[in-house]
């Protein structure tokens, strides 16, 4: 009978955590598009440098995630099938820009690729400038976003069993073609909501950007602008459109998800 | 044909040692052992999917041991079939062949035909098996390697399939080397058994062979041969062999009496064998039960009571307790009736100095 009164205590105590943590995580979010989310796309139609900041933020994301995917996608592949030796560095060095600061990765960005390091100086030469352009944009949303992609990847190929390679090899298949016409197909909807996923979080990234190219301005940092220049007034409609956008990449990964396919065998 | 040589293969922690067999051009190998023995790896190491540490292996004659899957001319069906889930069963079965119709046809040969229009994901374990076995065959292999393929098939459509398999095998000539749980299968399939456990050989020869002289009694009773004892042999007179006996297949063939340590029954062998410590194997087919003793050319003929009848369909096995000995006899259920034998009544078992197999 006591244990009865006890565990009905404890679930209410649970709820409630859980319902507060809910609220705290979707209330300002949602107060935010409610208050400025109609005014914010009605100034779509006369803020030129919001508009410029959004198809600026949607381009050099887009730029960076087609990046991520095409060299994140063999390294995801050779991580998740091959054992080599240094296999569990290699992984682990590709999750460390996840953990540090981003501003910190934006500082170490800035010393790689900077005017004043030997690779800034000599793409300079050819007249590639990291620092303050869309490259530098790219670069910084890369750096922090791909390892969300290598890790999202390397699980979707990990959960392919090898198997159905192995006898699509001995159905005629060079190693390329098998990855190609079975590999492929079975990790795609991992393969694409790690897309989404990286996609999501270079829309998203402030830090890094902020060192590295302050002008021209993404979304984020136009937020950001405003609010230090102009106060939350001026700042609302841009946060909120930027929370819009954001919405996005959430719908396309429930999409995903319920679009039950081979995978899920 | 297949011949492995010495051959070594690392999966992960598992290791294949040092394999050698030889299944003969459009001969017909079965792999026998139990769970864990190495069977797919060595199926997954012929096929190239597991890499070859050391030895060698020719397939039809040509050095294949460092050769991709892809350029060894095998077709491999897994026991799961692993049909790609995101194909057709028709694109299934056409995957790796180069003449749609001849894939339409061993498909109709094989029973699959009917699924064609079916999705994959919705076809029962052994409907995958026959579509992974139409794929391989589609692609015309010259080595056929099967994992277990008929075991989800229920045994009217098992039975269909493996006629069919052995016709499309006669006709093609390519070689197969199955891996099988049932001795029956194996025994009724197979030109060599290959017996592997740990990684290892055990024996490997006819099937005949193999199941009648096991090389050791870990196999005899592996191989669920039901009469295995242990006990000693010591050297009789061979003045005393009978004409059977005396036609043994070889002159190194020598006259024993072995001794079992369990009940002490006293038994006469022919075999090759060293005096001492050793184990006997008598297959109970062997063993043949009488109401009343009869004059025959067994040498070992015995008076006991029944213990227990097991009856399986057509077959019934009859241990007969012979002086504290459990001895084993199978007989059809017919002449089991016929016999009107029953746990208690008094038996005479009789079987020949030949049928004791010495390991």
């Amino acid at each position: 009978m006591a244990d009865r009164g006890l565990y009905r205590v404890a679930s209410v105590v649970t709820a409630l955590a859980a319902s507060c943590l809910l609220l705290f995580l979707t209330a300002p979010v949602a107060e935010l598009v409610a208050t400025a989310g109609l005014r914010g796309i009605a100034q779509l139609g006369h803020d030129v440098e919001l508009r410029d900041a959004l198809v600026l933020t949607a381009i050099t994301a887009s730029a960076a995630t087609a990046l991520g995917i095409a060299g994140g996608t063999p390294l995801a592949y050779l991580l998740a099938r091959r054992a080599f030796r240094g296999r569990a560095a290699v992984a682990a060095a590709l999750d460390l820009p996840i953990l540090i600061p981003h501003p910190v990765a934006g500082i170490a960005l800035l010393l790689a690729l900077g005017r004043q390091s030997p690779v800034g100086a000599a793409l300079l030469a050819v007249g590639v400038r990291i620092t303050g352009s869309a490259t530098g944009i790219i670069c910084a949303m890369l750096f922090v976003a791909a390892p969300l992609y290598l890790s999202a990847a390397r699980e979707a190929f990990a959960r392919v069993d090898p198997r159905y390679e192995a006898v699509a090899r001995t159905l005629g298949d060079p190693a390329w073609r098998a990855f190609r016409r079975v590999t492929l197909p079975l990790a795609r909807r991992g393969l694409v909501a790690a897309a989404v996923v990286m996609w999501a979080r270079a829309i998203s990234e402030f830090g890094a950007i902020v060192i590295l190219t302050y002008n021209p301005k993404v979304a984020s940092v136009l937020s950001y602008d405003r609010f230090t220049s102009y106060g939350l007034g001026e700042a609302l409609p841009v946060a909120a459109v930027l929370v819009i956008l954001a919405l996005i990449p959430l719908i396309l990964l429930r999409a995903l998800r319920h679009d039950r396919g081979p995978a899920d065998l | 044909m297949i011949a492995a040589a010495c051959l070594s293969a690392q999966a992960g922690s598992f290791r294949l040692t040092d394999v050698t067999f030889e299944v003969p051009d459009s001969g017909y190998g079965v792999v026998i052992g139990p769970a864990g023995a190495g069977k797919t790896t060595l199926l997954e190491a012929i096929g190239g999917i597991v890499p070859i540490t050391s030895g060698a292996l020719r397939l039809h004659g040509r050095d294949a041991t460092r050769l991709p899957p892809d350029g060894r001319g095998v077709g491999l069906v897994y026991q799961h079939g692993y049909l790609f889930p995101h194909l057709s069963v028709e694109a299934n079965v056409a995957y790796g062949a180069t003449d749609v119709a001849f894939a339409r046809e061993i498909g109709r040969r094989i029973g699959a035909d009917d699924l064609w229009s079916r999705d994959v994901r919705s076809l029962s374990g052994g409907e995958r098996q026959l579509v992974a076995l139409a794929r391989a065959l589609a692609r015309r292999p010259s080595v056929l390697l099967l994992d277990e393929p008929f075991s989800a098939l229920d045994p009217r459509r098992r039975s269909s399939v493996r006629r069919e398999l052995r016709a499309l095998h006669r006709e093609a000539g390519f070689t197969v080397l199955q891996v099988t749980h049932d001795f029956a299968e194996a025994g009724l399939l197979g030109d060599v058994a290959i017996l592997l456990d740990g990684g290892r050989v055990l024996q490997a020869g006819p099937p005949e062979e193999v199941f009648r002289k096991p090389a050791s009694p870990y196999i005899a009773e592996f191989l669920e041969a039901e009469n295995v004892f242990a006990g000693v042999l010591t050297r009789a007179d061979p003045a005393t062999l009978d004409p059977d006996e005396r036609r043994a297949p070889s002159v190194s063939y020598q006259t024993f009496e072995f001794r079992t340590s369990l009940g002490g029954l006293s038994m006469v062998a022919v075999g090759e064998a060293e005096p001492g410590p050793a184990h006997a194997v008598i297959r109970a087919e062997e063993v043949v039960l009488s109401s009343t003793a009869t004059a025959s050319s067994a040498r070992n003929s015995y008076q006991g009571r029944i213990v227990e009848l097991a009856t399986t369909g057509a077959l019934t096995r009859v241990t007969v307790d012979i002086g504290g000995t459990p001895l084993v006899a199978a007989l059809t259920t017919r002449s089991a009736r016929d016999l009107a034998l029953a746990p208690g009544a008094s038996v005479y078992a009789s079987f020949k100095a030949m049928a004791v197999h010495l390991c």
